[in-house]
């Protein structure tokens, strides 16, 4: 259990790290953005007019130190204050209504790619330098190797626009009301197929590629041999000894890709102008709502975090080697 | 390091590299002779607005009547330097910080592992987007630099873990033992044996950074009036090429991301196979052929002998 403590404090202490840097960010910036952000929304404001909203939007004036702990305590209490572009309703609000459609992307997404790529991945390895292996270990490197920004133009573009198969944009049909009922619930589904795919794509390489390079690394191992001497059947050898040991680096992978599947899905978004927190920060950054991009670059931190912390635990628990350590 | 000799063995021998190096030939050659082989500005209108591609215009032209083609060339030029300047960027941190890390141990292995695992566990794109934007309609330049800074960590954490690997090898203690200097292990010793690391860190970090190029600027947070890929892609956008059916101002800077993202990812694939011979599939008397191939390469780079 020392283990999972001391990453629990890493971790305590990297989010610490981040919060940090996303106050410091707005203010290394040229210019001074709390003053821009309200200039720019067109009519001149008086000065008093400047500080009550600064007030609002929960802006302190004073030295650095000072604003900085008024900053953390913010922070640790997750009272982000209001939405600039979307006042009155508060960050909280705004992250609230969008986050649930990125997770739904991301945990779809990522759990047919772990899926297929874990399969996929294993079945090269055992035959590795068969047709499936020299055609699509290379293969899905190369599509690892595309941006989601050209996968998701390239399929709204196909199957939205030219063949008008599916819908262009957005998470439903805007003219059904939310509800759990057959029609809307095919309307979300209608929605996702090409954001979700285009996330499979940009992931399913990763564990492919990961999963077959360890599997094939293993497969000279002794006891391998000795799973095969004993006389027990191939898809046994290749499923409890050969794909189980493979699979722990996954487990990281998983974690790692987290990152990489978080910024697919924020272009993704935005392409299919699908409600999620990627299309949220991207509004947010046009329209210099700073109270939801400082709130948004801390969820995903969070997010990135969490992950990373549950591949440690789950490492414990398939690595009987790091209980004691 | 990866010498050019290194190279062209590497291509020579192994399928997947020669064509990745080819691809990646064609596209440095189109970058370097930009100018000779286009004939006005890219930012000249040249024709009506959105004309289909013809013996003029191969590629078509914009909205606003400029040459696809003349964009699309200078625009590899852009999107090369960016990939090549935050690639070397990225490897060369990965690299004194990975090997630093993995050498000296200690206290500045403490403070760079903790550097780096913060530095992994931060939201690479949301916090480049957010950069890009503070700055303002970034440059090239300045894509650059904020690409080259923020993601050398991965590069450091393998780096690190292959130095350590290393360093408790027998040739490496011998050499302590023998009393060469720090500087000359790191430099004969260490480096030579690393050398598929770092190419592969530098390779994989050009392609992270074409991509990264594109998704900000063509979320619009780059200069719009730079030529790249990445602008071509934006324009193209707001122009709303897709819906007017003029598919070439998306197809054009989306297959030269694709083709260069495929080069790459198949040179990294072949550094791969080179620096692990477990991964490479063998076949009859290829064998031999290949094992021929792997010592050449060696000697190419320079290896110490040290793949025990």
């Amino acid at each position: 259990m020392r283990f999972v403590t001391r990453r629990l404090f890493f971790y305590v202490i990297a989010f610490f790290f981040a919060a940090t840097f996303n106050f410091l960010l707005p203010r290394m910036m040229p210019g001074d953005p709390i003053t821009a952000m309200f200039v720019s929304q067109g009519n001149p404001l008086s000065q008093e007019t400047i500080e009550a909203l600064k007030i609002t939007f929960g802006f302190v004036n004073g030295p650095l130190h000072l604003q900085y702990l008024a900053y953390l305590k913010s922070v640790f209490t997750w009272d982000l204050g209001y939405s600039v572009q979307y006042y009155p309703l508060t960050v909280n609000e705004v992250l609230n209504r969008s986050i649930l459609w990125t997770l739904f992307l991301v945990g779809v997404s990522s759990l047919i790619s772990f899926s297929i790529g874990s399969i996929a991945g294993i079945y090269a390895a055992w035959n590795r330098g068969g047709v499936f292996d020299t055609l699509f270990s290379p293969l899905s490197l190369v599509l690892q190797s595309m941006p989601a920004v050209i996968i998701s133009l390239l399929f709204l573009f196909t199957f939205a626009v030219s063949l008008d198969w599916l819908p262009t944009g957005y998470a439903y049909n805007i003219d059904l009301d939310p509800g759990w009922n057959f029609t809307y619930l095919s309307s979300v589904a209608e929605h996702a197929i090409m954001p979700i795919f285009t996330l499979v794509i940009v992931q399913v390489g990763g564990y492919l590629i990961t999963i077959r390079n360890n599997m094939i690394n293993l497969l000279g191992e002794d006891y391998i041999v000795m799973a095969r001497a004993k006389g027990l059947s191939e898809m046994r050898v290749m499923l409890n000894y050969g794909a189980r040991n493979a699979m722990l680096p996954s487990v990281t992978t998983f974690a790692m890709t987290i990152g990489v599947v978080l910024g697919g899905s924020l272009i993704t978004e935005y392409v299919f102008n699908y409600p999620g927190l990627g299309n949220t920060l991207y509004q947010a950054i046009v329209n210099r709502d700073y109270p939801v991009i400082q709130g948004q670059l801390l969820i995903m931190t969070l997010a990135m975090l969490t992950m990373n912390f549950l591949a440690d635990v789950a490492y414990v628990y398939l690595d009987p080697r790091l209980r004691n350590a | 390091m990866l010498s050019i000799s290194g190279i062209t063995l590497l291509a020579k021998r192994n399928k997947k590299a020669g064509c990745g190096f080819l691809i990646l030939l064609v596209f440095v050659i189109i970058a370097l002779f930009a100018d000779a082989i286009t004939d006005h500005k890219p930012s000249k209108r040249v024709a009506r607005p959105h004309q289909a591609p013809s013996a003029e215009h191969i590629m078509g032209t914009t909205r606003m009547g400029r040459d696809v083609y003349t964009q699309f060339v200078h625009g590899t030029q852009t999107s090369l330097a960016v990939g090549f300047s935050a690639g070397l960027i990225i490897m060369a941190l990965g690299t004194v910080l990975g090997i630093s890390a993995g050498y000296f141990g200690g206290k500045v292995d403490d403070f760079i592992s903790f550097l780096t695992n913060i530095a992994l566990v931060i939201p690479q794109l949301p916090l480049l987007l957010v950069l890009a934007a503070f700055i303002g309609q970034s440059s090239p330049t300045t894509i650059a630099l904020i690409i080259g800074f923020t993601s050398w960590a991965w590069g450091a954490r393998v780096t690190r873990a292959q130095t350590l690997a290393l360093t408790r090898k027998e040739f490496i203690q011998s050499a302590e033992l023998g009393g060469e200097s720090r500087l000359r292990i790191i430099f004969v010793e260490l480096m030579p044996n690393l050398a598929s690391i770092i190419g592969a860190n530098f390779i994989g970090s050009i392609l992270y950074t074409v991509i990264t190029q594109a998704t900000i600027e063509f979320l619009g947070l780059g200069d719009p009036l730079s030529i790249s890929w990445g602008t071509m892609l934006y324009n193209a956008q707001t122009t709303s090429a897709m819906h007017v059916g003029a598919w070439w101002e998306i197809v054009v800077p989306a297959a030269a991301i694709a083709i260069l993202g495929m080069a790459l990812a198949l040179l990294n694939f072949a550094i791969d196979e080179v620096s692990n011979p477990k991964l490479r599939t063998f076949s009859g008397l290829r064998v031999f052929n290949k094992r021929v191939a792997l010592i050449e390469y060696e000697k190419a780079l320079g290896v110490q002998g040290a793949n025990s």
